[in-house]
C-alpha cells in the first residue's frame, strides 16, 4: 500500500495500523489529507465487520472517498487494479476471548458431547428438561468433523508445536482441518507462514502422526456396510461409486 | 471452534425451589436458562459440563427471591474470523450458498466462490466447474474459511469464502 492511489484494497488489521502510525510517509503519498484519509479509514472499520480481499464484492466505501484524490477512483474497480494483495486474514483467537479460555478440538467436544448424551437418560427424568437444538446441531457437527480414532493422543501429538510458539487456537485449527500436506497446513493458518522455516520439518513428522490416528476412510467404511447388507455383492465394488 | 470456558450468572430462585433439593432445582434452572442461547463475547452455550462454585445466595428486599452467584464450566461454539470450517450446504442460489456448521450459518457470496464455478438453475441448484467436475449443491461438504460474524440475540451469523486454497468441496453428495 505505498502507493495509496494505485493499490487500494479494503485495510486489514494490520494495514491500518501502518496506516495510522506512519502518517508522514505513507500517507504523503496519498493526495488526501491525512487526517481525513485515516479518519475514512477507521470509517471503513466501523463500517463493517468483514476483512481480507473482497475482490470485486460491493463494498459500500465512504461518500468522501473523493477526498482520497484521484488516484484512488481507479481503486473502484477493485480486483484488477490491486498491486500488491492484501495479508491473508489471521486467527486471532487469544486476542479476543478472556485467558481462561481453553480451546477444544472438535474430537475432543464430540467426546464431551456424547458422554452428556448418554447421559440424558438420566437427565430426562425432569420432565420439563430438553436439550436445546443448539446441543443437537453441535453434536452433530462435531462428529461429523470428528476424524481422529483417539483425540488425547491428538492433543499429546500436537503439543509438541507449543515449543515452536504455535498458539493453541492454531493447533485446533490444524487437528479440526485434518491437513495432509505442510502446505496445506500453511496456507489455511496463515499466521503460521513467519514460523515456515523452523515448523516444516516438525509438521511433517506430525502430519505422519495424524495421519496414524485418523479414523477409517469413508471408502472402507462403505465396503463394510455394503458388505453386511449385500451378502451377495461379492467385493463390493459394484456399490461404490467413484 | 468449541471453547471451554468458565462463566459466571446470577440465578434467582424463587423460595418455591428451596428445601433439600435446592442445588438441584439451582442447576436444572440454570441449565434451562443458559443453554442454547448465545452470545457475541462468547458464541452458542452449547452444553454445561459442571458447576464450579454456588455462592451464597443473597435474599432480595421486597421479595422472596433469592439470588446466587453461580460459577459453571461450560462448552461454546464460537466462529472467528480466519477460522476454518467444515459445514454442509443447505441451500444455493444465485447470490451464492449457505451452509451450517454446528448451530452457525453461514452464507457463501458468489463473489467468493472461484470464478470457474457457475449457477445453474434448475431443480436442485448447484454451482459446478466447466468441465463438471466439482459441484456445490445442497448437502455438500465444504471447506470455507470465515471472514466475517454478525451476532444476534439468538444466533451468530458468518460470511464465508472458498475461494483460497485448500478451500472448496470435500465431499460430493452425488457421488456417494
Amino acid at each position: 500500500m505505498e502507493k495509496g492511489g494505485k493499490g487500494f484494497s479494503l485495510p486489514t488489521k494490520t494495514a491500518r495500523k501502518s496506516s495510522l502510525k506512519s502518517t508522514t510517509t505513507k500517507q504523503a503519498s496519498l493526495k488526501g489529507k491525512d487526517d481525513s484519509s485515516a479518519k475514512s479509514k477507521r470509517a471503513m472499520k466501523v463500517q463493517f465487520d468483514v476483512e481480507g480481499s473482497l475482490g470485486k464484492f460491493e463494498t459500500p466505501l465512504p461518500k468522501d472517498s473523493s477526498k482520497w484524490g484521484k488516484g484512488d477512483k481507479t481503486a473502484k474497480g477493485g480486483k484488477g487494479s490491486v498491486s500488491k494483495p492484501p495479508p491473508p486474514l489471521e486467527l486471532k483467537i487469544e486476542q479476543e476471548l478472556p485467558e481462561n479460555v481453553k480451546c477444544m478440538m472438535d474430537c475432543e467436544a464430540a467426546d464431551i458431547l456424547q458422554g452428556i448424551q448418554d447421559q440424558m437418560t438420566i437427565l430426562s427424568k425432569d420432565p420439563e428438561f430438553k436439550l436445546p437444538p443448539s446441543f443437537d446441531r453441535g453434536l452433530l457437527y462435531a462428529k461429523r468433523v470428528d476424524h481422529y480414532t483417539n483425540p488425547p493422543s491428538v492433543r499429546q501429538v500436537l503439543q509438541t508445536l507449543k515449543k515452536y510458539g504455535v498458539s493453541d487456537g492454531e493447533i485446533c485449527v490444524i487437528a479440526n482441518v485434518c491437513p495432509e500436506l505442510v502446505d496445506e497446513v500453511f496456507a489455511l493458518v496463515p499466521s503460521l507462514k513467519n514460523k515456515r522455516s523452523k515448523l516444516s520439518e516438525p509438521l511433517k513428522d506430525v502430519l505422519v502422526e495424524l495421519a496414524k490416528l485418523k479414523k477409517s476412510t469413508s471408502l472402507e467404511s462403505q465396503m463394510k456396510s455394503a458388505e453386511a447388507g449385500n451378502p451377495g455383492n461379492v467385493g463390493g465394488l459394484g456399490v461404490v461409486d467413484l | 471452534m468449541f471453547f471451554h470456558i468458565v462463566l459466571e450468572r446470577n440465578m434467582q430462585l424463587h423460595p418455591r425451589h428451596f428445601g433439600r433439593n435446592l442445588r438441584e432445582n439451582l442447576v436444572s434452572k440454570l441449565m434451562k436458562d443458559v443453554e442454547g442461547t448465545c452470545s457475541g463475547r462468547h458464541g452458542f452455550v452449547v452444553a454445561i459440563t459442571g458447576i464450579e462454585n454456588v455462592g451464597k445466595g443473597l435474599i432480595r428486599d421486597g421479595t422472596g427471591f433469592v439470588t446466587f452467584p453461580v460459577k459453571y464450566q461450560c462448552v461454546v461454539f464460537r466462529p472467528f474470523k480466519g477460522e476454518i470450517l467444515e459445514a454442509v450446504v443447505t441451500m444455493v442460489n444465485k447470490m451464492g450458498f449457505f451452509a451450517e456448521a454446528g448451530p452457525v450459518q453461514i452464507f457463501v457470496s458468489n463473489h467468493l466462490i472461484p470464478d470457474d464455478m457457475e449457477f445453474q438453475s434448475g431443480d436442485m441448484p448447484n454451482y459446478t466447474t466447466s468441465d463438471g467436475s466439482v459441484k456445490i449443491q445442497k448437502d455438500s461438504e465444504v471447506r470455507l474459511k470465515i471472514i466475517g460474524t454478525r451476532v444476534d440475540a439468538t444466533e451468530i451469523f458468518c460470511i464465508g469464502t472458498i475461494k483460497d486454497d485448500f478451500l472448496g468441496v470435500i465431499n460430493d453428495p452425488a457421488a456417494a
